[in-house]
């Protein structure tokens, strides 16, 4: 007789928990790091459309003028905080410290433990950007069903953004220090996946370079889909392709980790 | 009784970049780096019957550490064979991974910025074990460690001693059939040490755990360890009683004497083999200077201490005399300071 054997959620629930405990254990710190990240780049941002607009007296970029580029900025910053944070620098100094030891002798997958600690506290804040973006995008006429709908696709790409991190982690187990890729990625991934500007203002016969990449649904899908600049169409079409990037990216995640761990030498004890 | 660990013919070589010193040297590693091959373990073999109390020992990069590794399932053997609880380590099934613990006391498992209690239930519910057996469990452990006020208390604000008893619960938790300990009781007050290792003899002897403990705190070993198993530069050298190794009922008699005599002539006159008799080295630890000279050190039984004295004071003048018990500690740095 073949036993089944249902997921375990209780760990799982346990390290969401225990991860939101882990980042709100200081308060201000938390505070200071969700409003710092997402204020610094808008500001940022707002100074260069307005530069760009109001003193360079242009009308129209890309088809954008200054209004849709304040609306854009603003609502991206709702999905930014989502897109992911530096849980790859924790595996990467994991594995170079030797302290991935004590996950990897643990009856629960290191890499969904650590993704899981680290969401915890993303889940919080989706949640509390969510109700803002709605409350806020009713002021402004944009649809609560579209942006819980947004929020939902930078769900999807936290978990794409984690895996393509891990991966790239795992370079730890070859080189023992991973952190100038993973600075690389990071810088990377803001351009690419709209953070820094809308992707639109990226040249048509360069589109292709985002678009092969599943960077641009972390927070300029989100963006679009939350602004009506996408159809309901367009939007589950974009999920198809998330879910498929999330799959391909699982298979990447078992083969750098797999080949990974046989390396692994425990150093530092 | 079928043993718990087995383990066949091990060896496990590392590799490593060779940095020079200096500028250059760092250069040369950028651009064309050199490696060494390092091997950490000779081809050892051991076998451990269940509920057992080992002690592992060894100086540094004898290889106890890339022992422990091998046995915790962390990294795999070179060559040969290893088996704990009759499944290969390094497949980390997750059945192995219920049934074991490893506790490495220089490295923290618990979460800096949390208390322990909170910690302890992410453990729980890993190791999906029942609230009510979870709690009973806590309750005891942070009792017989007694950390029961500080279960709350964030770990980062805890002190050294009581860090590394909450590392011990939190691998206790979920009861491990077989319990690695790489030096629990390294930076730890004598107190805490002492409260440490009355907690390890009592899990050992309520819960039949299997443990395997390396320290380089003789102590440590001296009181808990049924068996010993000493490394040398990566070979198993000894596996035993610790009281065979101090050599049960058997002293050291110290005499310092007038005249020059010959290792050979006092071993034949007292009747013991010359391997027994040891001259004081002159700088050593021992005996400074002249001090030295004329200081003989005879291993012999508690009993034959009276008539070799009695042949000693007749054939020679005996200056001073003393009589003590070997310690582990020193057989331990003898065979440690031997070539291997």
């Amino acid at each position: 007789m073949i036993a089944l054997r249902l997921p375990r959620f209780e760990w799982r629930w346990a390290a969401l928990r225990n991860g939101l405990q882990d980042a709100t254990a200081y308060r201000i710190e938390f505070f200071f790091e969700v409003l710092g990240a997402a204020v610094v780049p808008a500001a940022i941002q707002w100074l260069l459309w307005y530069a760009m607009f109001k003193l360079g007296g242009a009308t129209s970029v890309a088809g954008m003028n200054y209004q849709d580029m304040v609306m854009y900025t603003l609502t991206s910053i709702l999905f930014t905080q989502i897109r992911g944070g530096d849980h790859d620098f924790e595996l990467s100094e994991m594995i170079r410290s030797g302290g991935l030891s004590n996950y990897l002798l643990r009856p629960a997958g290191v890499i969904e433990f650590v993704w899981l600690r680290g969401i915890a506290p993303k889940l919080f804040i989706a949640a509390f950007a969510l109700v803002i973006g709605i409350g806020v995008g009713l002021f402004f006429g944009l649809s609560p069903i579209r942006m819980v709908g947004a929020m939902f696709l930078a769900l999807i790409g936290n978990i794409i953004y984690y895996q393509f991190s891990a991966s790239l982690a795992s370079a730890a187990f070859y080189w023992e220090e991973a952190y100038s890729i993973l600075m690389v990625k990071n810088m990377v991934v803001q351009l690419l996946s709209g953070e820094l500007i809308p992707l639109n203002l990226i040249p048509e016969s360069w589109s292709w370079v985002w678009k092969s990449t599943p960077f641009y649904l972390f927070v300029f899908g989100p963006t679009q889909y939350a602004l009506g600049r996408w159809t309901h169409a367009e939007y589950f079409r974009q999920l198809g392709i998330g879910a498929l990037w999330i799959i391909a990216m699982y298979g990447l995640i078992k083969l750098t980790w797999g080949l990974g761990t046989k390396r692994y030498l425990s150093l530092g004890g | 009784m079928n043993p718990v660990i087995e383990v066949k013919n091990v060896r496990r070589s590392f590799r490593s970049p060779k940095k020079k010193e200096g500028l250059a040297g760092a250069w040369k590693l950028l651009f064309s780096p050199e490696y060494q091959d390092h091997e950490a373990l000779k081809g050892v073999s051991l076998s451990i019957e269940p509920g057992a109390f080992i002690g592992l020992i060894g100086a540094n990069g004898a290889g106890k550490t890339t022992l422990l590794k091998i046995l915790s399932g962390l990294i795999p053997p070179t060559s040969g064979e290893a088996r704990v609880l009759g499944l290969e380590p390094f497949k980390r099934t997750l059945d192995f991974r219920r049934k074991i613990s490893l506790v490495m006391g220089q490295k923290a498992q618990l979460w800096w910025d949390l208390p322990a209690v909170d910690a302890f239930d992410l453990i729980r519910a890993i190791y999906e074990i029942p609230v009510p057996l979870y709690k009973e469990r806590l309750q005891t452990l942070s009792e017989l460690l007694d950390v029961t006020k500080l279960l709350n208390t964030q770990i980062r604000r805890l002190s050294l001693g009581e860090r590394m008893k909450m590392e011990l619960i939190g691998a206790l938790l979920h009861w491990p059939n077989v319990i690695f300990l790489d030096e629990p009781t390294i930076g730890l007050d004598v107190v805490a040490a002492q409260k440490l290792r009355e907690f390890l003899r009592e899990f050992n002897r309520r819960e039949k755990a299997t443990i395997i403990l390396t320290s380089h705190n003789m102590e440590d070993i001296e009181r808990l360890c049924s068996r010993v198993l000493i490394l040398r530069a990566g070979e198993l050298i000894y596996d035993g009683p610790p009281g065979k190794l101090t050599g049960d009922g058997v002293v050291e008699l110290r005499v310092r004497l007038k005249e020059t005599v010959e290792i050979a002539q006092l071993a034949t006159l007292v009747g013991i083999p010359e391997a027994s008799v040891r001259k004081a080295e002159a700088g050593g630890a021992e005996e400074e200077g002249d001090a030295a000279l004329g200081v003989f050190h005879l291993s012999m039984a508690k009993e034959r201490i009276v008539p070799s004295l009695q042949k000693l004071m007749s054939a020679y003048t005996v200056i001073d005399m003393g009589v003590s018990e070997q310690s582990l500690e020193g057989v331990i740095q003898k065979l440690f300071a031997e070539k291997p």
